[in-house]
């Protein structure tokens, strides 16, 4: 990985050449409520490493909730620009293999998206891809607890959902 | 982070690399001088006591030859690898400058070892060492010190440049030891100066080639001198490395040689070193290094400057690993002039949460400093600027100024410290004011560092932003290069450390995550221990998720296949540190209420750790874990896992069962117990009554409160308030008593589950639980009783109940279950005083093969059958079963008939029940009984029938008048219901409940029917006897009650359908003529007056005539029934009512009719109870209340007699009347009438042509006074023949009230002719029959 000589900081927009492995919707009690995952399940890119992944990256994600609220709070001059704040929180941390981004929305409901390092397709991956791509999960998920039959705070369960993020994970590659 | 430039200068990797990364290296560490301290020889019992004591000499101050004070600072380590030594160049703080050992011998050989042992480690560091002590621990309290060489500083010539300065330092201590010997607080003079003299015991001699300034101490000696050697020791080092910085900085920089990092060396062979490039190389590298050593000898500020240029030169020529050092340095410079808290609080920080801890508590101790009294007038003369420019008034003596002079150092630095943090050193400040009054150490006490404020200006002081920044780019450069990985590992963590000290989480996290991606073939146990830091380093940001994660992975590593020596028991323990980050608890209960993580994490995190503490050797851990498990993760295992989990718990059970108690760790950490809760499920638990005949009722019963039986409307809080109280419970429960709790257990897993040891769980007073033993089929519910016996009296709480299934022993608490099932915390019961039990055991006497025994006090069932009349015995036996004593036994009987009717057939004395308590246990008491078949035995001769009147033998009148007087006793209350319900609904317009009340009166009145079932019919009569008996303490408040059911069946036997009344031969008596029907099926004999008896067939009808006495008239009915007193009342001023009611009583009483069955031999009696008069039969019942006396020629007339005279002849009438009642009569018409009796019914009075009368035949008496005697005669002549009757009569206009007295003044008897109405009339009977002849 390092012989590949890549350029890595985390405070700079990254463009590397992943797909998305894993798709995580959190609750705003840091439950999970889905986690859906592509890829071969492999002994490393299992179900139980994803939730691994995504679990880990929560901290660096509520640390980041906070340090914007602090802002908030701190400074009149940033108000107007927090206010316009941007969900997308961008690469939370990045592993060996992984590269965790993270999103979060009104009600403080956290999207992940997991893309893999390794991908063999090698075909790069934007930041403006993942944004778009973790906006997309927002809708999706904003469609999928619609249903009148879901409680909030309950795990996604619905197919479609499932689905359609699987679908989604696919297409970014 | 890392350079994408890749490994410019660097060779591949098996050169001299630093391998051994120190993973505990902070920024501070820059200025440190290194030591290493070691125990050599045997272990040293107070080792670590001394190396803690050595740890807190950690700053001395010295003043150097230009009279500035250096505030110097010491790292000290355990172990020190050689080859890190070897970097010594690159960064100065990894020399290894001074070596102290601590060493333990007994004999000279062990001392020889020791020498020799600290003389090879001297060697081992030979490049670097400076300095070294050797603490030396004899066999005997007061050694002498061995005799030796002075100290050999051969190895470093250039030091005796400055022995002078080291010198004249040391000479300056002796002036200050005694003093600040005898202000150390515990150590007594007398042993320091054995120290110094020792009395000669024993010879040692340390080998000649020893050359170390060696001490020698008893092994429990108290080492007074520890510190005051090891100032000492620093103090040395301190003039080297000073000596070594000015002879730096006097170096002329044109001819400076090139310094090289250990990996560096072949890169530069061949290079021509004289070229321009080179050249500044050479200059940048090494005015870095000088800044490195000024940083070390105390010039922080200097040091400053010295790295900028450094970095300034060498970023010109691309020498970006030194460059990088440079920056590293200059950011280890600002970080500590800006975090004095760094430094001053690290010996004690050990952990996260001792940060926030003063610096002031670590002290450095008064007596390692030499010219302490000078150096303090120093220091408050020249910091007097500086305090004036803080503000703070300069005659705050120094103790004080120090601390608030570093809180404002301190808040001007960190921001974001918290209030807390003020407090803590507010509190310490006026702690060490306290102290500096008391004890003369307190003027050496402040270490901090204090910068003047020019310097804290410095221009290339880095603030916060800048350091995290430039470390950054410090980190890329090194990155560089692949041998420096080791060096950038450490830049992170301590770039890490500095973020943590800024409270910058994720420039913290940024730099730890830059960590992983450097590639360093470590050993697995560095690996190890660098995920640890790392974890450290998280939980210090409060990203626990991550320091979980790296603890995991620590923890995998420590048992990987590729570790050749796994450790599981560190493998467990950072498993178990992980928890939190996992948002998990040792405590079950936490869990379960909280549900919080991810709960596929927590299920593979606990798998692990059971299998750590198994593999560890701790089975009853791995059992707890696994219970846990199995317990907080059941809603989210799949049935599949709750199946290999519980099989797996059950292997593991069988090597330690697990149990209720919680597990001690040796790290002190308390692992709660874990109940298994969920196997089996409990769906329901609810306590029990008592069965009823050991329920326990009040003595008293409780009173009516208020007139409402029933009201929807709950007034108030009083009883919102009861009901809250969930748990408790409205029965009671007795002490020695089986109780009972119900429980509904499923079993979860697809396999037979075997539950033993089931056992209630409960407070309060002591229970005894019945354990029990349950196999339980999977899926099924079971319904389980536990039952145990309360051994007090008082409050029992049952809490929940003890299983022992899986090998598991386990408390379920009812506050803990898991949902969905809802039970409150606690059952709460109370418990009385224990009360006896009973058996009833019931004989009936006449019938004799009637005996049901009762056992256990379950209500029994007798039945009786009896005839109308009959009366028999039934015997109770009751046994006292229990082991307390009945004191109280109280017998009271239901039935559905009303209580009269009730209390005359059940007839039994309380008297003699209470004459057999106290019965003791296992006694017998029996209570006698009588039934009795009370009947009305007259009969209407078919209800509503024609024919109401019986043949009436001599009266015209119906033997009945009107209904029965039962009949109107019951018709009486529905008559008099109506206006009480009336009256009931007119208070109450709204209320539906109005009605209860006129309705309970009703149904006494619905309830008398039975009573006037007609005889001919049989009847069932169910009774309860309720036998309610107590004793023992709890006998005042509560009794057990059993009941007795008794059927009781009467049949009819006889029947009076028509009476009448005849008068009898003498004036005295009667005859009471009756109809009586034989309604049993047998021959019946019946009694009916003393000496006469008569013989019914079976269906058959009978008139007999039964011989009274007249009803005596002033027999009065003093003796009121109820039944007469409410008639009485009822009936409206006519005396009539309690006449005929008392001339009925008179005749029920008087007459005495038995029956006698012949074939079954059964005796029974009737009575004529409730027989009803007519005025005329009355008239004849009653003993008039005159007493007649007639006489025809004088001559008496005796009843039934027949007198005979001629016609014409000349009688003379003669009536005399007495009055016999109590009370004088009125207005009485006395009256004499002839008529003639056809003897077909028919009387003709009209004998105006057949009798003559001289004389009146009427004379009105006004009164006759009580006893008085009124005479009146006349004469009659019979003119023609014939039967004749003379009909004598009294009658009275006045009504004849009993109660009314009307007494007359005048008592003459006044003959009056009667002229009134006739309102009551007494005859003389029978009349007074003549036969006339001619």
């Amino acid at each position: 990985m390092l012989a590949s000589g890549r350029h890595q900081d985390i405070f700079v927009d990254s463009v590397y050449t992943t797909m998305a492995v894993c798709v995580a919707v959190i609750g705003k009690d840091n439950s999970p409520l889905y986690i859906g995952g592509i890829g071969n399940d492999t002994s490393t890119d299992n179900e139980l490493s994803r939730q691994w992944l995504v679990h880990t990256a929560l901290d660096a994600l509520e640390e980041r909730l906070t340090t914007t609220n602090n802002n908030t709070s701190g400074s009149n001059s940033n108000t107007t620009r927090t206010d316009m704040r941007d969900l997308y929180l961008g690469l939370l941390y990045s592993t060996d293999t992984h590269k965790i981004y993270g999103y979060v929305t009104n009600t403080r409901i956290k999207l992940v998206l997991v893309t893999s390092s390794t991908s063999p397709s090698g075909s790069n991956i934007r930041d403006a891809e993942v944004r778009t791509a973790l906006r997309r999960l927002h809708a999706l998920y904003a469609d999928a607890i619609c249903n009148p039959f879901h409680l909030p705070g309950d795990q996604i369960t619905s197919q479609k959902f499932d689905k359609q993020v699987k679908n989604l994970m696919l297409n970014n590659v | 982070m890392r350079s994408s430039v890749s490994y410019i200068l660097s060779h591949a990797p098996g050169e001299s690399v630093m391998s051994h990364p120190d993973y505990s290296q902070h920024a501070q560490h820059h200025a440190c001088l290194l030591v290493l301290v070691k125990g050599i020889g045997g272990m040293l019992k107070n080792f670590n006591k001394l190396w803690d004591r050595i740890q807190k000499v950690n700053n001395i101050k010295v003043t150097d030859s230009a009279g500035q004070v250096r505030d110097i600072w010491v790292r000290y380590v355990r172990d020190y690898p050689v080859e890190n030594n070897d970097w010594g160049d690159f960064q100065t703080h990894r020399r290894l400058l001074g070596l102290i050992t601590l060493s333990k011998f007994t004999n000279q050989v062990e001392l020889n070892e020791v020498c020799r042992v600290h003389e090879s480690l001297k060697v081992k560091y030979i490049n670097t060492l400076y300095d070294s002590r050797a603490f030396m621990f004899g066999p005997v309290s007061n050694m002498k010190k061995p005799e030796q060489e002075p100290e050999n500083y051969s190895l470093f010539e250039d030091d005796k440049v400055f022995r002078d300065g080291s010198t004249s330092d040391k000479t300056s201590m002796p002036s200050e030891q005694s003093d600040s010997l005898s202000s150390s607080e515990s150590f007594p003079h007398s042993v320091s100066s054995n120290a110094s003299c020792p009395v000669q015991e024993e010879n040692f001699t340390t080998p000649s080639n020893f050359k170390t300034h060696a001490m020698f101490y008893g092994e429990n000696d108290p080492v007074p001198d520890l510190e005051q050697n090891v100032a000492d020791l620093i103090n040395s080092l301190f003039w080297v490395v000073e000596s070594k910085r000015l002879e730096r900085s006097r170096e002329k920089l044109e001819k400076v040689s090139l310094l090289l990092a250990p990996f560096e060396k072949k890169d530069f062979v061949g290079l021509d070193m004289e070229s321009r490039n080179n050249k500044k190389r050479c200059m940048g590298r090494v005015t870095k290094n000088l800044a490195d050593l000024t940083l070390q000898a105390g010039l922080v500020a200097e040091s400053l400057s010295l790295y900028h240029n450094s970095a300034e030169i060498l970023k010109s020529v691309n020498d970006w690993l030194w460059l990088a050092a440079a920056k590293e340095g200059l950011c280890a410079a600002s970080a500590i002039l800006l975090y004095p808290n760094l430094r001053n609080s690290e010996p004690l920080q050990r952990n996260a949460s001792l940060q926030e801890c003063s610096p002031n508590k670590t002290k450095s101790l008064s007596l390692f400093h030499p010219n302490m009294e000078p150096f303090r007038k120093y220091k408050t003369t020249s910091s007097s600027p500086l305090r004036s420019s803080k503000a703070s008034s300069p005659v705050n003596p120094p103790s004080e100024l120090t601390p608030s002079s570093s809180d404002s150092v301190e808040s001007s630095s960190r921001q974001s410290e918290t209030d807390n943090c003020d407090t803590e050193s507010l509190a310490s400040s006026s702690d060490i004011e306290y102290q500096s009054q008391k004890s003369f150490l307190s003027p050496d006490l402040p270490s901090i560092p204090r910068q003047p404020p020019s310097q804290l200006q410095n221009q290339y002081l880095l603030n916060g932003e800048d350091i995290a920044e430039k470390y950054r780019k410090a980190i890329i450069h090194y990155s560089k290069y692949q041998n420096a990985g080791i060096i950038e590992t450490e830049a992170c963590f301590k770039a890490a450390r500095i973020a943590v000290e800024q409270n910058n989480s994720l420039h913290a996290s940024s730099f730890l995550q830059n960590v992983i991606f450097i590639n360093l073939t470590l050993s697995e146990q560095e690996k190890i221990q660098r995920f640890d830091t790392l974890a450290e380093l998280y939980k210090e940001i409060g990203f626990l998720r991550k320091a979980a994660f790296c603890q995991r992975l620590a923890a995998t590593r420590q048992v990987s296949p590729n570790n050749p020596n796994p450790d599981w028991q560190r493998c467990y323990y950072l498993m178990l540190d992980s928890f939190p980050g996992h948002k998990l608890s040792l405590d079950p209960n936490y869990v379960i209420q909280h549900q919080v993580g991810w709960p596929a994490l927590q299920i593979q995190l606990l798998q692990e750790l059971v299998v750590a503490a198994r593999r560890m050797g701790n089975p009853a851990l791995a059992t707890r874990h696994m219970t846990f498990l199995l317990q907080t993760m059941w809603p989210h295992l799949s049935r599949q896992e709750h199946r290999d989990l519980a099989i797996q718990l059950q292997a593991l059970s069988a090597q330690c069962e697990g149990g209720p108690v919680p597990l001690v760790l040796p790290t002190g950490a308390v692992v709660p117990p874990a109940s298994l809760s969920h196997v089996p499920q409990c769906s329901s638990f609810t306590p029990r009554p008592p069965p009823p005949p050991r329920a326990p009722h009040l003595v008293k019963l409780k009173t009516q409160q208020g007139p409402f039986i029933f009201t929807p409307i709950h007034f108030g809080t009083l009883e919102r308030k009861a009901k809250k109280d969930e748990g408790k419970m409205e029965y009671l429960w007795v002490e020695d008593d089986i109780c009972e709790v119900q429980m509904k257990l499923t079993n979860p897993l697809p396999f037979e589950l075997k539950v033993s040891n089931m056992r209630l769980l409960t407070s309060g007073i002591v229970f005894e639980s019945i354990p029990e033993t349950i196999i339980l089929a999977p899926d099924t519910p079971t319904t389980v009783n536990l039952h145990g016996t309360p051994k007090e009296v008082g409050e029992l709480q049952i809490l929940g109940y003890s299983t022992h299934t899986l090998g598991v022993k386990s408390n379920c608490r009812l506050k803990t279950m898991p949902m969905p099932n809802k039970f409150p915390a606690l059952y709460t019961i109370e418990v009385i005083p224990s009360l006896p039990t009973i058996t009833i055991e019931t004989t009936v006497s006449s019938a004799g093969s009637m005996s049901l025994s009762s056992l256990e006090n379950v209500g029994s069932t007798t039945n009786i059958t009896l005839h109308n009349g009959e009366s028999t015995e039934c015997y109770m036996k009751i046994t006292n079963t229990s082991n307390v004593t009945i004191e109280y036994l109280d017998i009271a009987i239901q039935s559905n008939m009303d209580s009269q009717l009730q209390s005359k057939i059940f007839q039994y004395s309380n008297g003699d029940i209470q004459a057999q308590l106290p019965i003791a246990p296992n006694e017998t008491a029996t209570i006698n009984m009588k039934l009795y078949g009370e009947a009305d035995f007259l009969d209407l001769g078919g209800v509503g029938g024609e024919n109401l009147f019986p043949n009436s033998l001599t009266s015209n009148y119906p033997s009945r008048v009107g209904s029965p007087v039962p009949n109107t006793q019951t018709s009486l209350p529905t008559q008099s219901s109506n206006p009480q319900t009336s009256l009931s609904s007119g208070l109450m317009p709204n209320r539906t409940s109005g009605s209860f009340r006129s309705t309970n009166s009703h149904t006494t009145s619905w309830s008398a029917p039975i009573s006037v079932m007609p005889p001919s019919r049989g009847r069932q009569i169910e009774t309860q006897v309720i036998i309610r008996y107590s004793g023992g303490a709890g006998k005042e408040m509560h009794c057990r009650q059993s009941t007795l059911q008794i059927n009781l069946e009467l049949l009819p036997s006889v029947s009076i359908t028509h009476w009448d009344v005849l008068p009898a031969e003498i004036p005295s008596q009667l005859y009471l003529v009756l109809d009586v029907t034989n309604l049993t099926s047998e021959e019946m004999d019946f009694h009916y007056a003393p000496s006469k008896h008569i013989l019914i067939e079976s269906k058959e009808s009978c008139r007999i005539p039964v011989p009274l006495d007249r009803c005596p008239f002033n027999a009065t009915s003093n003796k009121t029934d109820d039944d007469l007193l409410e008639s009485k009342s009822l009936s409206t001023g006519t005396s009539s009512n309690s006449l005929e009611l008392m001339c009925s009583e008179h005749i029920t009483n008087n007459v005495d009719l038995r029956w006698h069955l012949l074939q079954s031999d059964i005796n029974g009696k009737a009575s004529v109870k409730g027989i009803t008069l007519s005025q005329a039969m009355m008239d004849i019942v009653r003993m008039s209340p005159l007493n007649w006396e007639v006489s025809v020629n004088k001559q008496c007339i005796k009843p039934q007699d027949e007198y005979s005279c001629s016609a014409g002849e000349c009688l003379s009438l003669g009536v005399a009347v007495w009055n016999h009642l109590t009370r004088p009569l009125h207005k009485l018409c006395l009256s004499v009438q002839f008529y003639q009796d056809y003897n077909n019914g028919v009387l003709c009075y009209k004998l105006d042509n057949r009798v003559a009368t001289a004389g009146s035949n009427k004379v009105v008496l006004s009164t006759l006074a009580e006893s008085a005697k009124a005479y009146h005669e006349c004469t009659v002549v019979f003119l023609t023949p014939g039967e004749y009757k003379i009909d004598i009569q009294c009658s009275t206009t006045e009504p004849i009230l009993d109660d009314v007295i009307i007494r007359d003044p005048d008592n003459q008897p006044i003959i009056q002719p009667c002229t009134g109405e006739v309102s009551h009339v007494w005859r003389f009977i029978p009349p007074v029959a003549i036969s006339v002849t001619d």
